[in-house]
């Protein structure tokens, strides 16, 4: 017999159920009419010869009863019905359906987010070839274990002697290098990353199209190697590309290379073009204090990260003689991918945990409900197997319902997953870094899918088995007299009920430590005033300004954007207040008490360049002394405005005005103190020494960022600015507009991250345990209706009733408070690191949880307690 | 009023079918009649054997039916015998013969034991 016959036909009856049916009867009535036909012919009356042919002939319905199982579809058509009997069930039972399938939906389509989220930052390889053998190199002073940039210097030093590196690559990530092309007519900026030759090796990805650069490129020679995006923009895809002279700022470069499609840097990421970076300064000892090289390397095969440290520390101490006197430094080796995701990881841990916490939870409210089900079911089933129902088909029953819900969860969960991942990448795409890779992973959703249904399944069976087990004449006989259920199965729930409130007390208490940490952030004193400030960047192209006309531009545009009416103030500054370190530079004391005393080493002290009216610009106080004017040119004595307290710690009981210091090789005198500035979002603290732009515009092409206040809606004034620009210049490009708050907000964006996902599942854990509670209390008072009605009607009051069924919920809600206290404090270490100065166990934090806690479950009591004294106690006596 | 007709066993209701079908296509109808009548009533063809064997039969592909108009213009389903059916047939012809020849020998024949 062929395979294929047999499965089509019993396709054909499966799909065709009701032709084949009206067929059979056809032709069963065919027969008998013909075998009554046959009759008449011999004689007798046609009356007569139907009823012999309905005798002779037997039961039609039993012929059609084993022609159906002829057709072998009867196990799937009994699936069916028991699929359409489980909808049917659900239906008359939407709020219990859709509690279910959201509560699944919810488990499936949260957890696989964030497992997919994680599984694109943390768990999966950097797109390199062998990328366990990438590490990154930070340099460190002496016994400070600060990660700073390398010096040129001990860069080259590094490349060429470390036998443990296959290859030591320069990436000057130290500031964002950008360019103009396209021209006055439509001038745009892109993105240029410099790096040193052996950077493609390291990587190990080549151009697909041209080379890489050469070690005699090392020198900021004008060749660039574009990105396959900006390829296809600029040259349409034309190999031709090569060779071909490209304005880059005003200065002619020369393409000589395209990366392969979708490269993209490991430290920065999307890149434009890259150039080849100038490390003539590293021949010269005398800069090895320079730091701003950043240093990706590749181990060679076999060697340990462990190897390559030891050789490097012994590499450090011959370099320390060698080098530059008094010289320090030491460098440290950290995986590569730790050191991308490192800062994003533990709050990713997080979100594992509590969607992990939340799966618990979905897990026991689905527990829950099914055992309300089943219970509120026992009558039913117990009727119908008196009636002689099979048990396997009874429990299949309860299957194929678990089954459905599961399903119809899985469904609405691969909806919630596709929500919650565009959310987490719009949330975090900013602040986390790959995340922007992030796609649903079907192994996880498959594990998601596989516990939640798992959990259906086995709670679903669990009161089948039971409903199978029991005599249904005790239950029948329990029921009509009204007696309450085990005592067993009701600590078995308040048991889950207990846990839930538990699980949903650890998250919340998590996330009012970070709600209460971000509000302690957003309320910091930062030292700036970054309310209406509009900001950008701007740089002008060393091809067409020299280092006099940039000292001028910066000044002038100041001046004619002050001119627009609305703003109060504008300047310049080398990097945006409040947004990290940048140019840390070792400070000498040349008067004072602690004359010739060198500071900053560590890298606490900030050097920043200003233009304009950037103090003002930028809200920071002038304290002492003044701040930079128009005297204050090139050719006039260098001067430096100080923080306040680096003021106190460099010259300490001496007015630190007119003393003077030295740094960057300028020896400049203090003018003036202004308020402290913080070094990031989260306010810790940094020394500031500022240097005005037009005594430092030979030093290099500072592209400053401008910085400008305003009395209205800082974006506002972003036409009137760019006008300005555009008179001044129509090739210049406004780069990056927008408001100094955001500009510095972005350092907190992690932060807000974590702090929006953990309330988004405290919420989701606080509706699941509401919910949890709210379905056992409802549950009790059902069970307990008649002997409520009897308390009733021997005079107990409606307050007497409530309180009573109130207290036995508080009681639940107590006992899991007690327990996610517990939680909550075994999880301290972890929450030590993402709470911002505060106790992990602060009292503000968990009183307040308390109190929320035990305000939802008293409105999850509630009702359930109302319900129970609504009813009139007669109508519950008498229904007996 | 006692029958003295035996009902087919399955394997054989469906060789017998297999058989008919070899002719020409018929209703189940005719193939009841059909069978009684050429074992002198010696079989016993219920509707309730019949059909359900048809329904396997088709299952595995060995016929296949079709709605035709009877003699007497009335709506019959036909079935025929298909390549697959034709194969089957011989098979199970042949696996009779064998059979029915071993069951007769041993009926038929006086065979010596030990206590000779």
């Amino acid at each position: 017999m062929s395979l294929w016959s047999d499965l089509s036909e019993r396709l054909r009856a499966l799909v065709f159920r009701r032709r084949e049916e009206r067929e059979l009867d056809d032709e069963l009535r065919f027969h008998t009419e013909m075998d009554a036909e046959r009759r008449k012919r011999s004689g007798v009356d046609a009356a007569e010869a139907r009823r012999q042919s309905a005798i002779a002939l037997g039961g039609v319905e039993q012929v059609k009863e084993e022609v159906r199982d002829a057709r072998g579809t009867r196990g799937i058509e009994n699936i069916l019905s028991d699929i359409s009997y489980a909808i049917r069930g659900l239906r008359k039972n939407p709020g219990f359906a859709l509690v279910a399938i959201l509560t699944i939906a919810i488990g499936v389509g949260g957890t696989t987010a964030v497992f997919s989220a994680v599984d694109a930052v943390l768990l999966t390889p950097l797109p390199y070839e062998q990328p366990g053998q990438l590490v990154q190199l930070y340099q460190y002073e002496g016994d400070s274990p600060y990660k700073g940039y390398v010096s040129p210097v001990h860069f080259l030093a590094y490349r060429s002697q470390l036998s443990s590196m296959e290859g030591v690559a320069g990436i000057l990530t130290y500031n964002t290098v950008g360019a103009d092309i396209g021209g006055a007519d439509r001038p745009e900026r892109i993105r240029l990353l410099p790096v040193s030759a052996d950077y493609f090796n390291v990587v190990r990805a080549q151009p697909v199209l041209g080379r890489g650069f050469l070690p005699e490129e090392e020198n900021g020679a004008r060749t660039v190697v574009l990105s396959h995006a900006l390829w296809e923009r600029i040259f349409h895809g034309d190999p031709s590309a090569l060779g071909a002279p490209f304005l880059m700022s005003g200065a002619p470069y020369t393409v000589v290379g395209v990366m392969p499609a979708g490269f993209t840097d490991p430290l920065v990421g999307n890149v434009d073009a890259w150039t080849p970076m100038d490390l003539t300064e590293g021949l010269n000892p005398q800069r090895a204090m320079n730091h701003w090289v950043s240093v990706v390397a590749r181990l060679r095969a076999g060697v340990t990260i462990e190897r390559a440290q030891r050789e490097l520390d012994q590499l450090s101490a011959t370099l320390r003689r060698e080098l530059v006197r008094g010289n320090r430094a030491a460098a440290v080796l950290y995986p590569l991918k730790e050191e991308i995701v490192g800062s994003a990881s533990r709050s990713l841990i997080l979100m594992l945990g509590a969607a992990a916490l939340v799966l618990v939870l979905v897990c026991v409210n689905i527990a829950n409900l099914l055992l309300v089900r089943a219970s509120e079911r026992d009558k039913e089933f117990a009727v119908r197997s008196a009636l002689g129902a099979g048990r396997g088909r009874l429990v299949r029953q309860l299957l194929t319902e678990s089954i459905v819900l599961a399903v119809a969860g899985d469904i609405a969960g691969l909806l919630v997953a596709r929500a919650a991942m565009s959310g987490i990448v719009a949330i975090g795409a900013g602040s986390i870094p790959r995340l922007t890779t992030l796609s649903l992973n079907p192994r996880l959703l498959a594990f998601s899918i596989a516990i939640a249904t798992l959990s259906a399944i086995a709670f679903g069976l669990a009161p089948a088995l039971r409903a199978a087990r029991t005599e249904p004449g005790d239950v029948l006989r329990q029921q009509a007299r009204g007696a309450s259920r085990g005592g067993a199965e009701g600590r078995f729930r308040s048991a889950l009920v207990i846990s839930q409130v538990a699980l949903a007390f650890v998250l919340l208490v998590g996330a009012g430590l970070l709600i209460e940490s971000f509000r302690k952030i957003q309320d910091l004193d930062l030292g700036v005033a970054p309310d209406k400030v509009l900001t950008f960047d701007l740089e002008l192209p060393a091809a067409r300004y020299d280092s006099t006309a940039r000292g001028r531009f910066y000044e002038e545009f100041a001046r004619r954007v002050e001119a627009i009416p609305g703003v109060r103030a504008a300047g310049g500054i080398s990097k945006l207040p409040a947004t990290g370190n940048y140019h840390q530079w070792g400070t000498t004391a040349l008067t004072g008490p602690l004359v010739g005393a060198q500071l900053g080493n560590r890298g606490d002290i900030n050097q920043r360049i200003v233009s304009g009216d950037y103090f003002r610009a930028a809200g920071i106080k002038v304290l002492e002394g003044r701040v930079f004017d128009a005297g204050d040119v090139m050719g006039a004595p260098d001067r430096v405005v100080i923080s306040q307290s680096f003021a106190k710690v460099f010259y300490p009981g001496v007015d630190p005005v007119g003393q003077r210091l030295s740094t960057g090789l300028h020896d400049s005198d203090v003018i003036g103190v202004v308020a402290d500035v913080a070094i990031d979002p989260e306010g810790d603290p940094a020394y500031y020494v500022y240097h005005p732009h037009t005594q430092w515009a030979g030093d290099r092409n500072w592209a400053l960022a401008q910085v400008i206040a305003t009395d209205g809606p800082p974006i506002a004034a972003e036409a009137a600015v760019r006008r300005v620009l555009a008179s001044l210049d129509p090739q210049l490009v406004m780069y990056r507009p927008t408001t100094l708050a955001e500009a510095i907000g972005q350092g907190t964006a992690t932060r807000v991250f974590t702090l929006r996902i953990l309330i988004a599942f405290a919420l989701v854990a606080l509706v699941l345990s509401a919910l949890g509670l709210f379905g056992v209390l409802a549950y009790t008072v059902r069970l307990r209706a008649r002997e409520l009605g009897i308390r009733m009607a021997l005079g107990a009051g409606t307050g007497t009733i409530r309180r009573m069924i109130l207290r036995q919920g508080l009681t639940i809600a107590a006992v899991g408070i007690g327990f996610g206290l517990v939680g909550a404090a075994a999880l301290t270490r972890l929450m030590a690191s993402l709470v911002f100065r505060m106790n992990p166990l602060d009292p503000g934090v968990l009183v307040v949880a308390v109190v929320f806690m035990g305000l939802v479950a008293a409105v999850a009591a509630y009702l359930p307690a109302y319900r129970a004294t609504a009813v009139d106690p007669r109508e519950v006596l008498q229904a007996e | 009023m006692p029958d003295e007709r035996s009902e087919l066993v399955q394997g054989t209701l469906e060789m017998l079918v297999l058989r008919l079908l070899a002719e020409e296509p018929m209703h189940g109808w005719g193939m009841s009649q059909r069978l009684e009548q050429l074992s002198g009533k010696a079989f016993l063809v219920t509707q309730g054997s019949l059909y359900p064997a048809l329904q396997r039969m088709k299952r595995r592909g060995w016929i296949t039916s079709t709605w035709r108009t009877t003699e007497n213009n009335r709506r019959g389903r036909y079935y025929a015998l298909t390549a697959a059916g034709r194969r089957q047939l011989e098979l199970e012809r042949a696996s009779w013969e064998r059979a029915s020849s071993a069951v007769n020998w041993i009926l038929g024949a006086r065979w010596a034991t030990g206590e000779t």
